[in-house]
């Protein structure tokens, strides 16, 4: 009886106590309420430095900001992007006309129209590797250090994916237009309008196979149009890229069109080529119907010997594999050759190991690449000159050259890149240092006599000019705009 | 003690209408004014237990929906929009009937628990006049009526074909039947010394001589037992092992969305506001004003007491024990259901037996 009485009146104290302590809080709530009404109110931002000095070293990496108006649109920020979240265009304003582009705050002329730059905030890590290159000090992360050019700044919630991209570009369309970029600006509407239509934003998987409307067109006409092309192109003695221009898929065109441009290159006829083709696109697992007409189409006239052949794509390569060797061996690869090799023990090893492969019969450019790259004397100028000897570089400039090729089909248009006519001495004029365009110039002259094609005298260039560390980003814009055509 | 309900009678009279037209009439207009009460008692109280529980936890609970841009208080009392919109989501949600549910029982269900709330309205006095139908055994009446929505529960839980919420029904059947008992049985301490059922002679009986909780030491004891007692009867922590979530997930209501279980909540809350006021007619006064308690106020204050603020009292009685009940829920941890019989087996059923046996002496003697 005592034991439930006191049960009672434990109850009852434990009760008051328990309505004691939850009243205590509901009447200070002044004091006690905890929450932080996060719009309206929001906690102070720790001032938090790291590093030797204090003043350099940022650690709220709170978000990347640009200040437009110094961008000299040199590309150091984005090119040092690890995740590639920046992206800038800039039109240059052609020679002689009087568009002022400003100056920065650093006192530099501006020499270009910084048309785009846009971070993509949703790919950003964070990293700050994009301030440290910065020449003018434009792109920096806010707060911290850099509170007095810009507050701090972490909160940019967007509602849609797309607005995780900022623009900080603020060049008008008329100043794009006066400074020539008319072209940049279509390019843009087509891509703005793309995206507006949701084109690459649905995820449709795009079907190889071509509109039932279209065709018809294309696999009944090549009877009429076709053959007269082919043929023109056989008593031409070879078949041109643009060829392929018929295979629908990108992918597959960036593949056909890149074992076409190195088959070319090791010099084969127009049915070793197809073959190539046929091989690589099967490789790849890309080969349709479709494309497997085209080829047939394209190889229906040369020789009626080769058509069972091209089908039977497999067992040509295996005889075109070999092939592409014998036609380095024509090329002559000479021990004097390898004189032009600056660095002497580079020049020693290379001799040496070329005169070993002699006595076995090897293939010399392998094993001299090999020998030199075990030295580690393996520089680009000696890559380069192994590479103008050697078939196999055709094979190994050849992925590079036809991922351009398949960025530039992806870009817009298809273009043109290998069947190009070397370029004007006149359009290295667009090189600033004066030293540099001489060198370029001569480079381009040297080749030019010696016949070679534009992508092989741009290599040139490329090598030439990064050996003799003149090759600044707008020399390699232009190098660029010369390689695809512009 | 007039009714509505007879005012009503008279004033319409002038229409000349025949017996059946006019209750009909008269129904439907009590009717809405009872949907009225509850639907904003629900709003309220909801925004209230919110701002409560939110202030006992060191929290601010709503602050952001404000009603036309009117958010309320800056500091804390922000947010009253906030039931209403919940109120327009509950009614807009999509109707779910589970498949293997028993449908008429389960459609039938939400609408016994509100009749009981509803009906329990019609004999429950808001001030001396305002009661839409003037029983004289209303307290009876009002006892009858709560005890209706049990039916509810049982079906509800039933119906779902789910063991959560047929346990949760099997738990609410046994709470609620249990704790009817201390109810009674302090409620029967009242119609004892007042001798009538009557709300409004208990009350008088209260303006006479003294509010009932100060009665006698047993009837004090009374009220608490009483109190406490509807907190279980209401389902409301401590007491709510019905819809222990943390157990049966939302208890006999699990299966339930949208306007049924909108339903069940606006009944829940008329509950809670029905037995408040019953507790404080029957033992805080009623309609009386607390001056009567201390006799230093002057003859003009009385003003205060008069039949037009009976309401205001009612009220503010009402709403202080709906705090306090707020303030359990927020305070306490659920209870087991052993411990829940053991308080009103062992310990409220045997003091109000004795409470009802010493306030008979305690008649006798005084």
């Amino acid at each position: 009886m005592s034991e439930y009485l006191n049960n009672i009146v434990y109850g009852v104290k434990s009760f008051l106590t328990g309505m004691k302590l939850t009243m205590d809080h509901f009447r200070n709530k002044k004091e006690l309420v905890a929450t932080l009404q996060y719009p309206h109110e929001k906690w102070p931002v720790p001032e938090r430095n790291i590093g030797f000095n204090h003043s350099e070293y940022n650690l709220i990496r709170s978000r990347l900001h640009v200040d437009i108006d110094d961008c000299i649109a040199c590309m150091q920020c984005e090119r040092a992007c690890p995740v590639d979240c920046i992206k800038i265009d800039s039109i240059k304003p052609p020679k002689g006309s009087e568009i002022d582009c400003g100056m920065t705050s650093n006192d530099t002329q501006k020499k270009m129209i910084v048309s785009r730059f846009t971070i993509d905030m949703s790919e950003c890590m964070y990293c700050n590797l994009c301030v440290f290159p910065c020449p003018e000090d434009c792109i920096y992360m806010v707060g911290g250090p850099n509170a007095e050019k810009h507050e701090i700044d972490y909160e940019f919630s967007q509602y849609k994916r797309d607005g995780m991209i900022f623009e900080f570009a603020d060049a008008t369309d008329e100043a794009i237009r006066d400074a020539g970029g008319e072209k940049w600006l279509d390019q843009r509407d087509v891509k703005l309008a793309k995206h507006n239509d949701g084109v690459e934003l649905k995820g449709e998987v795009k079907s190889v196979k071509p509109d039932p409307i279209t065709a018809p067109i294309k696999t009944d006409t090549p009877i009429s149009t076709a053959k007269p092309a082919t043929q023109t192109s056989e008593s031409s003695g070879e078949l041109e890229i643009k060829s392929f221009n018929d295979i629908s898929d990108k992918m597959c065109r960036g593949i056909a069109k890149k074992a076409f441009m190195a088959a070319k290159r090791a010099d084969k006829d127009a049915v070793a080529i197809l073959a190539d083709v046929a091989q690589a696109l099967s490789d790849a697992g890309k080969m349709t119907e479709d494309i497997q007409s085209i080829l047939d189409r394209l190889s229906a006239s040369p020789s009626k010997a080769v058509a069972p052949a091209v089908e039977a794509g497999g067992d040509v390569k295996v005889e075109s594999v070999p092939d592409a060797p014998e036609a380095v061996e024509m090329k002559e690869f000479d021990i004097k050759d390898l004189n032009a090799i600056e660095d002497k023990m580079a020049r020693g090893t290379a001799k040496k190991a070329f005169i070993a492969t002699k006595r076995s019969g090897e293939d010399k450019v392998e094993a001299v690449r090999k020998a030199l790259t075990d030295a580690g004397k393996l520089d680009t100028a000696t890559e380069d000159l192994l590479n103008s000897f050697s078939g196999a570089a055709a094979k190994v400039s050849a992925p590079v050259e036809a991922e351009k090729l398949a960025e530039s089909t992806e870009e817009a248009v298809v273009e043109p890149v290998g069947d190009l006519p070397l370029f004007e001495i006149a359009d290295l004029n667009g090189i600033d240092d004066k030293m540099t365009r001489g060198m370029a110039k001569k480079i381009f002259m040297a080749g030019k006599r010696t016949g070679k094609t534009r992508t092989e005298v741009i290599a040139d260039l490329r090598a030439g000019l990064t050996e003799a560390g003149k090759l600044d980003d707008a020399t390699n814009t232009i190098l660029n705009k010369l390689g695809s055509g512009n | 003690m007039t009714s509505i309900f007879d005012s009503l009678q008279e004033s319409l009279a002038f229409l000349n209408l025949d017996l059946f037209m006019l209750l009909s009439l008269i129904s439907l207009l009590g009717g809405t004014v009872i949907f009225l009460v509850m639907a904003v008692n629900a709003l309220v109280a909801v925004y209230f237990e919110r701002k409560v529980s939110a202030f006992m936890q060191d929290r601010l609970g709503p602050m952001e929906v404000g009603i036309l841009g009117f958010k309320g208080g800056k500091k804390f009392w922000g947010g009253i929009g906030q039931t209403l919109a919940d109120a327009i989501k509950l009614l807009t949600k999509e109707d779910i009937l589970p498949k293997s549910s028993d449908k008429f029982l389960m459609i039938l269900a939400p609408f016994i628990i509100f009749s009981g709330a509803f009906l329990t309205f019609i004999g429950l006095p808001f001030a001396q006049n305002i009661v839409i139908s003037d029983f004289n055994i209303g307290l009876f009446y009002i006892v009858a009526m709560s005890s209706v929505g049990v039916i509810g529960i049982i079906l509800a839980g039933w119906s779902s074909n789910n063991k959560w919420s047929l346990y949760g029904a099997m738990r609410a059947a046994a709470q609620i039947i249990s704790y009817e008992i201390p109810i009674g049985l302090s409620l029967l301490l009242v119609v004892i010394v007042s001798g009538s059922l009557h709300l409004g002679d208990i009350v008088q009986w209260q303006e006479t001589n003294r509010w009932f909780i100060f009665h006698s030491p047993f009837a004090f004891l009374a009220f608490f037992i009483y109190f406490i007692s509807t907190v279980a009867e209401t389902n409301r922590t401590p007491f709510d092992i019905p819809e222990a979530e943390s157990e049966l997930v939302a208890g006999w209501m699990t299966e339930y969305s949208g306007f049924r279980w909108a339903l069940f909540f606006l009944s829940e809350y008329a509950n809670m506001l029905i037995v408040c006021i019953v507790a404080s007619i029957v033992f805080l006064g009623g309609w009386l004003s607390p001056l009567h308690l201390i006799n230093i106020f002057p003859e003009s204050w009385y003003i205060l007491d008069g039949p037009a603020l009976g309401f205001f009292w009612v009220s503010l009685k009402a709403v202080i024990l709906i705090f306090v009940m707020m303030w359990f829920r927020w305070t306490f941890p659920r209870l087991r259901v052993d411990q829940l019989m053991y308080v009103c087996w062992k310990v409220f059923i045997p003091f109000a037996l004795a409470n009802l046996f010493f306030v008979s002496l305690w008649e006798l003697i005084f």
